[in-house]
């Protein structure tokens, strides 16, 4: 540091001492606004207790938990779910990287329907999902019967767990990709495909480098909801990791057992996240080139236009309509038998939208900080609270429920079991969502935009508002109707943290089911689909940032 | 418009909004009563709860959750727990509750109303209703073919005709209770020849059912009570019917088990509750809508149970540490069947 | 402001990223209305410097002074809002989700004066694209919106980072020159940071050459060009040729000639000439030397023209294209434009260097 000699006149707010140098490396070169990086660490704080809970647990019989956590089952059970997820994420991937380059740069008729189509399996719980894939497809199912077939090949097991999970997490990457598409600069394609590259080439060679940021954020989404799923792989019957959790907990009342399985989970969760960020490459995504690029010309499909209606076709076919199918069924099936009661229903679908909004609300707030925080104040500090940030939905539900009850019964009582204490869960449990989409919107912008505000006259908070908001909007909104979707279907903290009384679809759904009441299970679940459409539309439609 | 939509849930949620959508009975009672957790469904106990509430005038308050998750939860709330009672749904999460010092300890006469092989040996909590584990059949078989023993379901002419359901707390009870009886060796022996002997998987006891009816497996090791819901709704022609092998643990008696809290200051009206949960016109509640057996003393089951309880083992003592439940699921996972 | 007065003062600016000092004690002052550059090469902290002047970044050390206004020293620092600057961006960073009339008013506050707008759009020859959305724009154009943007709040000062190197070549030159105008008309005081020599000579009124965080030499583009500081400075902004020479205080003797000594050069010395200084010919003065063609590179308008004088040493000389030569024409060699000397530095070859030091 310069000694305070002669004319080089030291500036105040710079400590001048080692101590100093240690904070600057800490907070990085850029000093963010004290009140910005407070609520950054709230929300760090807020996604990490979970974990935390784990810790105290594991902390507080560590053989125990070592003996759970390291057991030779344990390796293989985490080896099978590792294959699990490997295999759900590359299929996802498969079934995303056509439909978002069909839907965004080709000619394809009704481009934004088959859009909305296909990113409305993401609404469907992965326990009903599992079901009425079941009911369908399973022995003594539907397509069994219209096929009059003695005995269709087992779906249990590795296979059905795969498709259950794949049909109905792969918008989490189509989203994305989506996203990307329409804003990757077209130019490069152009002088690819001048040079005599053919499309497929092209797209490979040029494109897809440019979606691995899009690929590296969905698949790290659909991997961590493998990671905590439970209710399709039970259904499906393939032993993943989380039921190793369930049982210990649940069935041999092992919380310290499954505290170390738990923290296994999270010590998985901090090694996806690490590849995933490495797979995202360098922290400047935004476009360093002059001006703001030109859309795309559609891609001509030609004769390859119908087997591309063909596989929109198919694959909404088998996550959407089937299972609405089934559903539709059953609802017919419980209307004429006089199970359901309308007020109910719409007195339960305002409870989940309540509570999903609330915390699609507050959770894109909190990602947008973060994000803010990890894009324009880039330093160790931001960087960790980002990573934090995803901390909350590697975990079960369950698991984040139990945290909650843990720290709120000791810390803040009166809010136990209110409604703030289950948005407040639903926040930490889903933020992950809205971090991908408004970190990658926010990196499309690039800081010089919101410098050249500033230079022309605006305080800082004038410019979030007039230009850095207008610009992320779209990608706020992708992330609020992520986590809305997400939340809307959430079970077990629900029954869990909701105050007594306050029943949602979700918690009807299981009610339902419990005793194989389907029928009465599916307009619950229905009305559930009609709720998510919205955001699900604006999710395909505005997922990007409005040019 | 963000901005709106956060101050909105802001302060709905501080609040603490509180709707009752789901109490669908007559006008609810003004006074606040005690709060319950339920790990059986309101269909279940919705009736008992009513007419509970009818009698003292207060509203008692329900919290519908899994029942592991419910002792889960009141592990971590510990001291803090805003529940006073705990309505088990399922064996083995009332001792592990006990275990960890959460009860209290009942009144004698609340006691004195079952008999002591339904209740805690401590007097912590107390046996409601009763379900029996057993054998569920397809009405295509006839029962000559059937076992005497449900151990000889690993002879190969059962492979893959039989399910059962390795998640559910009822076999880990039952699995136990055999441990118990008749030694780890037998046990562990039984699990890796239903392994071998290819028994189908299932998650839960109606899907077990589910499948007799559909003619996917002739047998299946359940609890008698769905199969009794079951007839009792479509009739006397469901294609799957009971049978209680007569040697070997043919059968075992599981019931579900009501506690009252130590952190609660209600204990007096909890009290109140679990007798009436044990009053006869609860009892027939139960036995009439789900078609379990009541295990209050002279209290007369559904007539379509044709096996008396009595008759039916039950588990006690050892049975009831949590210890030997994980043991069992120890065991279960080392002969592949967990 | 009246003619002579200075409207940005810097005093010795100092700023470190980590432990890399992008700026290492700048000082300059820049007088109203002119049009100044700051040239060097990639890395040598002039963009910095820009950053620190529009209060982007806050410096280590060092005072910046706008007009009468210090804003920024030990004590004080104006938030960039506050400081009437204009400044445009290398990629113009204009705002994707305004028109271009909105973008031009964004600087004149939340009810941008619609003349006013008009004024800047037609000054920079835009009146009738206010209502297009930018991305609908050619490069050129975007960066026209950007200067309107600049200089639509009337600032004090104009900055300027790199803003011609994202144009085609061929628009380059063209666009360089309707931008000074725009400048000049506007009355502003414009200073422009660029690593393209070609482009501060010609535009600025007063070049700055930074290297390594510091200023190595202040001038017009003529001297600079032709009495550069430093070889460090004679090397980055064209070719040099170094010859060895003598001086005894009045003359300057050297291979291709002799030139009047700057009083107090005395002893050994380098001579520094451009290669268009050097002259070749047939036939030449009398002292110049004798060299033989040894390769030629023919440009068009110009050709470069390796020679070998009869000591051995080798020299380039550019020259118009015609008359052409080639490989073995034996010549006379001399130079016929400005010369700069330095004291030799001992123990240094004497090469012809066109090296530019990176900056670490």
């Amino acid at each position: 540091m310069a000694p305070a000699t002669g004319d080089a006149a030291r500036l105040p707010g710079r400590l001048a001492t080692r101590r100093g140098s240690r904070v600057e490396a800490l907070l990085g070169d850029r000093r963010p606004p004290a009140a910005l990086l407070a609520a950054g660490v709230v929300v760090g704080l807020a996604a990490l207790l979970p974990a935390a809970y784990l810790l105290v647990l594991v902390v507080g019989d560590a053989a125990a938990a070592l003996d759970a956590a390291l057991s030779s089952r344990t390796a293989g059970v985490l080896a099978r779910t590792l294959a699990l997820t490997a295999a759900v994420t590359a299929g996802a991937i498969a079934i995303a990287l056509p439909l978002g380059w069909l839907t965004v740069r080709t000619d394809l008729p009704a481009r934004r329907l088959w859009a909305t189509l296909c990113t409305l399996p993401l609404v469907i719980p992965s326990y009903v999902g599992a079901y009425l894939l079941i009911a369908a497809l399973g022995p003594s199912g539907m397509l069994q019967d219209a096929l009059g077939v003695e005995r269709l090949p087992s779906i249990y097991g590795f296979a059905g767990a795969w498709l259950a999970l794949t049909l109905f997490t792969y918008p989490l990457v189509l989203i994305p990709v989506r996203a990307t598409l329409r804003r990757i600069d077209p130019q490069l394609e152009d002088a690819a495909r001048a040079m005599g590259r053919r499309p497929a080439a092209t797209f490979a060679s040029v494109v897809v480098p440019q979606l691995w940021p899009a690929l590296a954020a969905g698949g790290l989404l659909v991997a961590l909801y493998v990671l905590s799923d439970f209710g399709a792989v039970s259904i499906m019957r393939f032993d993943s990791f989380t039921r190793e959790i369930y049982t210990t907990y649940r069935s041999s009342f092992d919380r310290t057992g499954a505290a170390g399985l738990g923290a296994v989970l999270v010590v998985l969760m901090l090694a996806l996240l690490w590849v995933s960020s490495r797979i995202r490459g360098a922290r400047a995504v935004h476009r360093l080139g002059p001006g703001t690029i030109k859309p795309a010309t559609p891609y001509a499909l030609g004769r390859w236009r119908w087997p591309a209606i063909g596989l929109c076709g198919a694959v909404v076919t088998i996550s959407l309509v089937l299972p609405v199918g089934v559903l539709v069924y059953w609802a017919n099936k419980g209307i004429s038998s006089g199970s359901v009661s309308v007020a109910t229903v719409a007195a339960l679908g305002g409870n989940s939208l309540i509570v999903a909004a609330a915390a699609a609300a507050i959770g894109a707030v909190c990602a947008l900080v973060v994000a803010i925080l990890a894009g324009r104040f880039p330093s160790p500090v931001s960087r960790a609270l980002e990573r934090f940030s995803h901390a909350g939905y590697a975990l079960p539900g369950i698991v984040v429920a139990l945290a909650l009850v843990f720290f709120a019964t000791r810390a803040v009582p009166v809010l136990y079991q209110t409604l703030a204490m289950l948005v407040f869960a639903l926040t930490v449990h889903y933020l992950p969502l809205a971090t991908g989409p408004i970190g990658a919107s926010l990196a499309q912008v690039s800081p010089r935009v919101e410098e050249a505000a500033r230079v022309l006259g605006r305080t800082p908070l004038e410019v979030f508002r007039t230009i850095t908001v207008p610009l992320v909007r779209g990608g706020v909104l992708a992330g609020s109707a992520l986590i809305f979707l997400h939340a809307v279907k959430e079970l077990p903290a629900t029954l869990l943290l909701a105050p007594i009384g306050f029943e949602t679809l979700a918690t009807d759904i299981w009610n339902q089911t419990q005793f194989g009441f389907y029928e009465a299970s599916a307009i619950p679940a229905l009305v559930l689909l009609a709720i998510a459409a919205p955001p699900l539309y604006l999710l395909s439609e505005r997922g990007t940032v409005s040019a | 418009m963000l901005a709106l939509c956060i101050a909105a849930s802001a302060l709905l949620a501080a609040c603490g909004f509180d709707s009752s959508g789901s109490d669908s009975g007559p006008d609810e009672p003004e006074m606040e009563g005690i709060t319950l957790y339920s790990g059986r469904i309101a269909a279940a106990v919705g009736g008992a709860v009513d007419a509970h509430e009818a009698e003292v005038d207060r509203d008692v308050r329900v919290r519908f959750g899994d029942t592991a998750d419910l002792a889960a939860t009141l592990v971590e709330e510990g001291d803090a727990s805003p529940a006073d009672a705990f309505f088990a749904g399922e064996p083995g999460a009332m001792p592990a509750v006990a275990e960890a010092g959460l009860l209290t300890k009942l009144p004698d006469d609340i006691l004195e109303l079952v008999p002591p092989r339904y209740r805690d040996p401590e007097g912590r909590w107390i046996g409601v209703t009763g379900r029996v584990r057993t054998l569920a059949y397809s009405s295509d078989l006839d029962r000559s073919e059937l076992p005497r023993s449900p151990l000889e379901l690993t002879d190969p002419e059962w492979e893959g005709r039989v399910g059962w359901g390795p998640p559910t707390a009822s076999l880990h009870e039952y699995v136990t209770a055999l441990r118990l009886r008749y030694g780890d060796d037998v046990a562990r022996d039984w699990l890796e020849g239903m392994v071998a002997n290819g028994a189908v998987d299932y998650p839960n006891n109606v899907a077990i059912r589910d499948a007799i009816a559909n003619g996917e497996i002739d047998a299946g090791l359940i609890n008698h009570y769905y199969v009794a819901q079951a007839v009792a709704a479509e009739g006397d022609d469901y294609p799957v019917e009971l049978y209680y092998p007569p040697e070997g643990l043919g059968s075992l008696v599981l019931s579900t088990d009501v506690g009252v809290l130590e952190a609660s200051d209600r204990k007096q009206e909890a009290f109140d509750f679990v007798r009436s949960l044990l009053s006869p016109s609860s009892q027939e509640f139960f036995t009439v809508s789900s078609k379990e057996y009541p295990l209050a003393r002279d209290a007369e089951p559904d007539p379509s149970l044709d096996v008396p309880l009595e008759q039916i083992p039950a588990p006690g003592g050892a049975l009831f540490d949590v210890a030997e439940l994980q043991a069992t699921i120890e065991m279960m996972q080392e002969a592949g069947a967990l | 402001m009246s003619a002579d007065a200075i409207a940005l003062r810097l005093r010795g600016l100092e700023k470190r990223f980590g432990t890399v000092r992008a700026v290492a004690g700048l000082d300059l002052d820049i007088a109203a209305g002119s049009i100044c550059a700051l040239l060097g090469p990639s890395g040598c902290g002039k963009t910095t410097a820009l950053r620190l002047i529009a209060g982007l970044e806050r410096p280590d050390a060092g005072r910046i002074a706008i007009g009468d206004t210090v804003v920024c020293d030990a004590t004080t620092f104006v938030a960039p809002e506050r400081r009437r600057i204009g400044m445009v961006f290398q990629d113009y960073a204009l705002f994707p989700h305004l028109d271009v009339a909105a973008n031009v008013g964004y600087g004149l506050g939340r009810r941008p004066d619609r003349d006013r707008v008009a004024e800047a759009l037609a000054l920079v020859g835009l009146e009738h694209e206010g209502g297009r959305p930018v991305h609908q724009l050619s490069g050129g154009q975007q960066q026209r919106v950007a200067l309107a943007r600049a200089l639509a709040p009337t600032p004090e000062i104009v900055l300027l980072d790199e803003p011609f190197s994202n144009l085609d070549a061929g628009l380059r030159e063209r666009i360089r020159g309707e931008v000074v105008e725009i400048l000049r008309s506007a009355g502003v005081t414009a200073l422009f940071v660029t690593h393209d020599q070609a482009e501060a000579l010609s535009i600025a009124e007063r070049v700055a050459v930074v290297r390594a965080g510091t200023i190595e030499q202040v001038g017009t583009p003529e001297e600079i060009y032709s009495r550069p500081a430093s070889r460090w400075v004679a090397g980055f902004l064209g070719e040099i040729e170094v010859v060895p020479g003598t001086s005894d205080g009045r003359r300057i003797v050297c291979e291709l000639g002799s030139l009047a000594a700057e009083s107090g050069v005395d002893g050994d010395v380098d001579v520094m000439v451009r290669p268009e200084s050097v002259a070749i010919g047939l036939t030449g003065p009398q002292n110049a030397a004798e060299g033989e063609v040894t390769g030629r590179q023919f440009y068009g308008h110009d050709q470069l023209v390796e020679l070998r004088l009869a000591s051995g040493r080798t020299i380039r000389s550019r020259r118009l294209g015609f008359p052409a030569w080639h490989p073995g024409d034996r010549v006379r060699v001399w130079f016929d434009g400005p010369a700069d000397v330095i004291p030799r530095q001992a123990g240094v070859e004497h090469a012809a260097e066109r090296r530019r030091e990176p900056v670490g």
